[in-house]
């Protein structure tokens, strides 16, 4: 018995290799399945894209504005958060996908028009309409931050 | 394109599927890659130490803020070389399966 599994591990047939590869791709199937996306993780890059947004309220538009060092902070908490997410699941993903690319350019663009909405309300007077804006920011970067992951985990299921 | 190289240290069930994750993704956690192996720690420990002897797989042992040193996580990855020979024994399985006539 020995002897004819060690010959099918070094000679296998045609059937044999075809199920060795149709298990790969079963076992592919399975780990991706088994991920369940960290929303309240990915919640976190809302609230720092939320915190971001938000301090345009506290800036003084005009000639005399100077950026917050809060956009600085939240790079690190967007790395700390990346950091946290990998070791929930356990996975550090070698491709994410056009999805995700596509996901953080677009939360990219939004944060920076939502900021500069926010510094054009602070400029008339509005500080309190900038609270609508950073809300807008969590609800966008949490939604697409979701899109980012599910398209990383499609490319580990598909690829 | 990769040569196709039937690999016998790869090929023996538990690695080859071991590779097959791993040449998935970046890194795996430990008890990821068994769980969706669906074998023991001892038995995936062993497959694994074979790898690496073979210089196809590496760990990592990750930091672990608030885990005792029994729960830490350990990272496992393909190495180039390992990359390179799972590939080389896909190509290989895949020419067994589909014989040219």
């Amino acid at each position: 018995m020995l002897s004819v599994m060690e010959n099918n591990f070094t000679h296998p047939s045609a059937a044999e290799a075809a199920d060795a590869l149709q298990e790969l791709a079963d076992d592919r199937t399975h780990l991706a399945s088994n991920i369940r996306v960290p929303w309240p993780l990915l919640a976190g890059f809302g609230a720092l894209a939320a915190w971001w947004v938000a301090t345009a309220a506290s800036t003084t538009p005009g000639e005399n504005y100077e950026p917050p060092i809060t956009g600085w902070l939240a790079l690190v908490g967007v790395f700390v958060i990346a950091h946290l997410i990998r070791r929930e699941i356990g996975v550090r993903f070698s491709k994410m996908g056009a999805g995700a690319s596509w996901s953080m350019a677009g939360i990219l663009v939004t944060c920076f028009a939502l900021f500069s909405v926010s510094l054009g309300l602070v400029s008339f007077g509005l500080h309190w309409a900038v609270s609508l804006t950073s809300v807008a920011a969590f609800g966008v970067t949490t939604l697409l931050s979701g899109v980012a992951f599910r398209s990383a985990i499609d490319k580990l299921h598909n690829d | 394109m990769t040569d196709a190289r039937f690999d016998e240290t790869i090929h023996a069930p538990v690695r080859l599927r071991t590779c097959g994750l791993l040449r998935a993704v970046d890194q795996l956690d430990f008890a990821v890659l068994r769980d969706a192996l669906e074998v023991s720690d001892a038995t995936l420990s062993k497959h694994l130490k074979t790898l690496a002897s073979a210089g196809y797989v590496a760990h990592t042992k990750g930091a672990s803020v608030g885990r005792n040193d029994a729960r830490r996580i350990t990272w496992i990855a393909l190495t180039s070389q390992g990359k390179s020979a799972f590939d080389s024994h896909m190509r290989a399985l895949q020419e067994i399966a589909t014989p040219k006539h």
